[in-house]
């Protein structure tokens, strides 16, 4: 009930707030950018200088009434104090680790202050949860924010949301940011299913998974030389003046493991999924191995790298890249 | 690095150390008026808390807790007599302040405690507003606010002292608004009556008189009043402040009549007339004080019967008010017969010599005036000794004082004197109040003490109506000439027990002269502050404004609480040190540039996203220039090495080619 009641506004408010506050790598947090509003602390407060005022009106005591009045103006100071908490600091976007789905990845951040010194910046992604960190006056401080990878691709990181309540907690001064910064999410890896991978060891299961088994597997490119059969030139990558590459394909002597989208049942998410748990579990030997999606093939090849590529690949197979 | 979340319910070790000291200085100006074992209840909970802190103990039960709440309250009930009333209902705050102690677990418990410590703060002002109390109460403010500040987790705040250091700066900034919204703020009529606080302690003049009461009062230095002159302080012998009159005797004590008290008396105004204003401490009396025959333009005040001033209420807290006096002024010429019967009246049985030697005198002057000599040069002549410490007075006490121990105090003399004149059938009352006072010089103030109490004799004539006279002037002239201490100089004693009084150096000039110098602030203090209420704010108002209107009071309430803060902002945020980063300024000057070419950075836009966006639309020799000013002004920003300001001006001079 009370989603839905606050649904559209909430709408209208993230609509009008991508118009005030567009995304961007870094932003100095300026005027326009922060919003200002008094915290339950601080409404307690006030209901408690009420009752102060009552007792200095009801005793006619000046005292009760100086007592009452500089807490009230120390409070209100203590607006402007916590909206210079957060003035001028800059913040920008420090890249991102890469994560599986259903995993969380780190997002990095960095805080800069030019001149003051910022205390509790609270940074986070809802404001339940949040990151508390000081920048001490003209210095840097580099911020990890783990965020939850839901799907393959670039996942677009929220909004941040950055706030603070120093000094005092009667007023929180916070802004949303969108540093524009996308979080790459590989897919799920399913762990459980291992029948596909083609190779020497695995022969059988090879045939039983794949009807159009027997041709010789595919290992990946490798520079022309003169003598390689035309036919083995890989055009689609010429076309892409990436050179004259020609496919190699073992002769199933090898080591050499070659993971194929074609070979995978299932739709394409799990097909996707089996072979990011196969790269994986394949890179942790040292055996080079290849990776054969559609229009696209990789390896063989091994090493930290090459399996970056590889799990690279199957997070954007098919997705727009931002 | 903390997560919010797992912070936002504990309290930091900081905050409860400043919530432990501002308990205790909260809780020390109550100390006066609290039950005691509440001392006691407080250091038990503190410990309590402090070795909950430490891990030693468990935070109370349920149980244990309704037990302490349900105890304390009882026992305040005990201790007060019930749970209304003032003194009732800040025992049980202060209670609820420590017992709150044992349940402070989550940042909102702590929260609530530092509000309650405010509150508390100001119950202690209706107990005491002294310009001490009042810088006192400073520190327990200072130490609230430190912890307030403390639960703000911060790697600033887990220093000790920087919480209170950004406290009192705070508090320093807040004092200008502060002041502003002190004196325009209007000050309203109590909204609903409450229970004021009683002075158990409080000495002064009662609505009756035993001759020993005021030898009492003798001994008490407390301050009664304060009087400021418009014109010069009159004589000291001139300063007789009528408090009230005492027409009733039984025997012993001699008591304020409940008759005619409504009735505003006749009089006529003659000769000069005297203003001042007075400031008086809290007496729990209605009654004020104030020279012969004294008027009131306050409201509140009226003249009553027997030319006394009072209050509608009781005088609770520190009063002032302003008052004229005509000295010369013929007072009641005209009595009825039930009247002069009321200031005849004796007692039927008692004291036979003195009504008989009254009869004598009768006998020897038939002129009322004369037979008032008379008995005036008695006490001249005869040998009377004043004295505070008079001895013990039996049955008939006037014949006793009169005729054997001829020791007494001015209500002795006064007593004996109206005693006589009514046995003599002249119509005679005690009048009750206080006699001179110490003129402060430097602040041209008659200050009035306890210890300045006494009591003289008016008498009636038909026509020429009441006149005052004073017996103690025959006895001891320098008491009226020179005040009490001048007179008792034999008797060491006054003052004795408190050899802190800086009343006992007054032969030390310089002590004598800081004394009167603190005296002098503190009389400020009360009139310019503690004073100002509605009546002082709308003279002030009026002084200021012509006029007193609430609606241009308003307006000017708002437009300089608007200067004041953007004043303080000002300071605070120093906008002119902006530009100073010189690295920042050759930034902005290559935007310039580059805007007058057409190519403008977007707000938040990275330099690097910038150079991407305008790199293909820029002739081929300035991509080169501006890349190169671009990398080189990054390094400058985040590289460690120093700013070299020479290499991004040449990289700026390439890109304005």
């Amino acid at each position: 009930m009370r989603e839905t009641f606050f649904k559209l506004p909430r709408q209208w408010f993230a609509a009008w707030l991508a118009r005030r506050l567009p995304p961007v790598q870094s932003i100095r947090l300026q005027q326009q950018h922060i919003f200002i509003v008094p915290t339950r602390t601080g409404i307690a407060y006030a209901a408690a200088l009420l009752l102060m005022l009552l007792v200095a009106i009801n005793y006619q005591n000046s005292l009760a009434y100086a007592l009452t009045f500089l807490l009230a103006s120390l409070g209100l100071l203590t607006m402007f104090h916590t909206w210079r908490n957060l003035a001028g600091l800059t913040l920008s976007a420090a890249g991102s680790s890469p994560c599986f789905a259903g995993e969380y990845g780190n997002y990095r951040l960095r805080l800069h202050s030019a001149k003051n010194a910022y205390q509790a910046i609270a940074v986070g992604w809802h404001a339940k949860q949040l990151t508390l960190v000081d920048v001490e006056q003209q210095s840097e401080q580099l911020l990890e924010l783990s965020l939850l990878g839901k799907q393959r691709g670039w996942q677009h990181a929220p909004r941040l949301r950055i706030e603070t309540r120093f000094p005092l907690g009667l007023f929180v001064a916070w802004s949303q940011i969108d540093l524009a910064q996308s979080i790459l999410v590989y897919p799920q890896p399913l762990h459980d299913v291992d029948l596909l991978v083609s190779g020497q060891g695995d022969e059988n299961d090879a045939e039983q998974a794949s009807p159009s088994a027997g041709v010789d597997d595919y290992q990946g490119l490798a520079a022309w030389q003169e003598g390689d059969s035309l036919r083995r030139i890989h055009w689609k990558a010429w076309s892409k003046g990436q050179g004259l590459l020609v496919k190699q394909f073992t002769e199933q002597q090898g080591q050499q493991q070659v993971l194929d989208f074609t070979q995978v049942p299932g739709d394409l998410e799990f097909r996707l999924s089996v072979l990011c748990a196969q790269v994986l579990k394949i890179s942790q030997t040292d055996q080079p191995y290849s990776l054969l999606l559609p229009h696209q093939e990789l390896g063989p090849d091994s090493g930290v790298e090459h399996r970056q590529r590889c799990l690279r690949a199957l997070a954007l197979y098919g997705v727009e890249q931002p | 690095m903390t997560t919010a979340a797992q912070v936002r319910d504990d309290i930091p070790r900081i905050s409860l150390m400043w919530l432990l000291i501002a308990q205790a200085l909260v809780i020390i100006p109550h100390l006066l008026h609290v039950p005691l074992w509440l001392i006691g209840v407080w250091l038990g909970c503190a410990a309590w808390r402090v070795q909950v802190f430490r891990m030693r103990w468990p935070f109370p039960n349920a149980w244990v807790k309704a037990a302490l709440m349900i105890g304390s309250g009882f026992a305040v009930y005990l201790s007060r007599g019930g749970l209304v009333g003032l003194d009732a209902a800040v025992a049980l705050l202060i209670t609820a302040f420590i017992l709150k102690l044992l349940e402070v677990r989550t940042r909102r418990d702590a929260l609530v405690l530092i509000f309650l410590g405010f509150f508390t703060v100001v119950t202690s002002y209706l107990f005491a507003d002294s310009l001490l109390a009042a810088l006192y109460s400073l520190l327990p403010v200072l130490a609230l606010l430190a912890a307030l500040v403390g639960l703000q987790q911060s790697g600033f705040a887990r220093e000790p002292l920087a919480p209170l250091k950004l406290a009192s700066k705070l508090l320093a900034q807040a004092i200008p608004l502060m002041l502003l919204l002190f004196v325009l703020f209007p000050r309203l009529e109590p909204l609903w009556s409450l229970p004021q606080p009683k002075d158990k302690g409080t000495t002064g003049l009662s609505s009756s008189m035993t001759p020993g009461d005021l030898a009492e009062l003798g001994q008490s230095a407390a301050l009664a009043f304060r009087a400021r002159f418009d014109g010069a302080i009159p004589a000291q012998s001139q300063l007789y402040w009528r408090a009230l009159t005492l027409p009733n005797f039984d025997g012993r004590s001699w008591s304020i009549s409940e008759r005619f008290e409504r009735s505003e008396p006749q009089w006529q105004a003659q000769g000069e007339s005297i203003s001042y204003s007075i400031i008086m401490q809290p007496s729990t009396q209605p009654w004020l004080f104030s020279l012969d025959v004294g008027s009131s333009e306050q409201e509140d005040i009226r003249l009553m019967s027997d030319f006394r001033l009072q209050r509608r209420t009781p005088v609770n807290r520190t009063y002032q008010y302003q008052a004229t006096s005509w000295p010369q002024a013929l007072r009641q010429p005209q009595l009825n017969q039930r009247q002069q019967q009321e200031f005849l009246q004796l007692p039927r049985t008692g004291n036979q010599q003195t009504r008989d030697w009254a009869q004598r005198l009768r006998g020897q002057y038939h002129d009322d005036d004369a037979l008032v000599s008379a008995l005036l040069r008695h006490f001249n002549q005869e040998l009377y000794h004043y004295t505070l410490k008079p001895p013990l007075l039996g049955r008939d006490s006037v014949d006793e004082f009169l005729f054997s121990s001829l020791r007494g105090f001015c209500a002795h003399y006064a007593g004996a004197m109206v005693f006589t004149l009514r046995a003599a059938g002249i119509p005679a009352r005690v009048v009750a109040g206080y006699q001179g006072g110490e003129i402060n010089q430097a602040g041209q103030f008659v200050q009035v003490r306890q210890f300045d109490a006494h009591a003289w004799v008016e008498y009636w004539q038909r026509g020429q109506g009441w006149r005052s006279v004073d017996p103690t002037f025959e006895v001891a002239p320098e008491r009226i000439e020179r005040g009490l201490q001048e007179a008792l100089q034999d008797e060491s004693e006054l003052f004795q027990g408190d050899i802190f009084s800086p009343l006992r150096y007054q032969h030390i000039a310089w002590v004598n002269q800081l004394r009167m110098s603190w005296e002098n602030l503190n009389h400020s203090w009360q009139t310019k502050i503690l004073g100002y209420q509605r009546d002082s704010q709308q003279a002030w108002l009026k002084q200021w404004f012509g006029k007193v209107d609430w609606q241009v009071l308003g307006l000017t309430l708002v437009a300089s609480a608007a200067l004041i803060i953007a004043l303080i902002v000002l300071w605070m945020f120093k906008p002119w040190q902006r530009q100073t980063d010189p690295v920042q300024r050759v930034l902005n000057h290559f935007q310039r540039v580059l805007r007058r070419r057409g190519f403008k950075r977007e707000t938040g836009e990275g330099l690097r996203d910038f150079y991407q966006r305008i790199h293909q639309q820029l002739p081929q020799s300035q991509q080169q220039a501006v890349r190169v000013f671009i990398e080189t002004y990054e390094q400058q920003q985040y590289a460690e090495q120093g700013q070299d300001l020479a290499t991004l001006r040449r990289a700026l001079a390439q890109v304005k080619k």
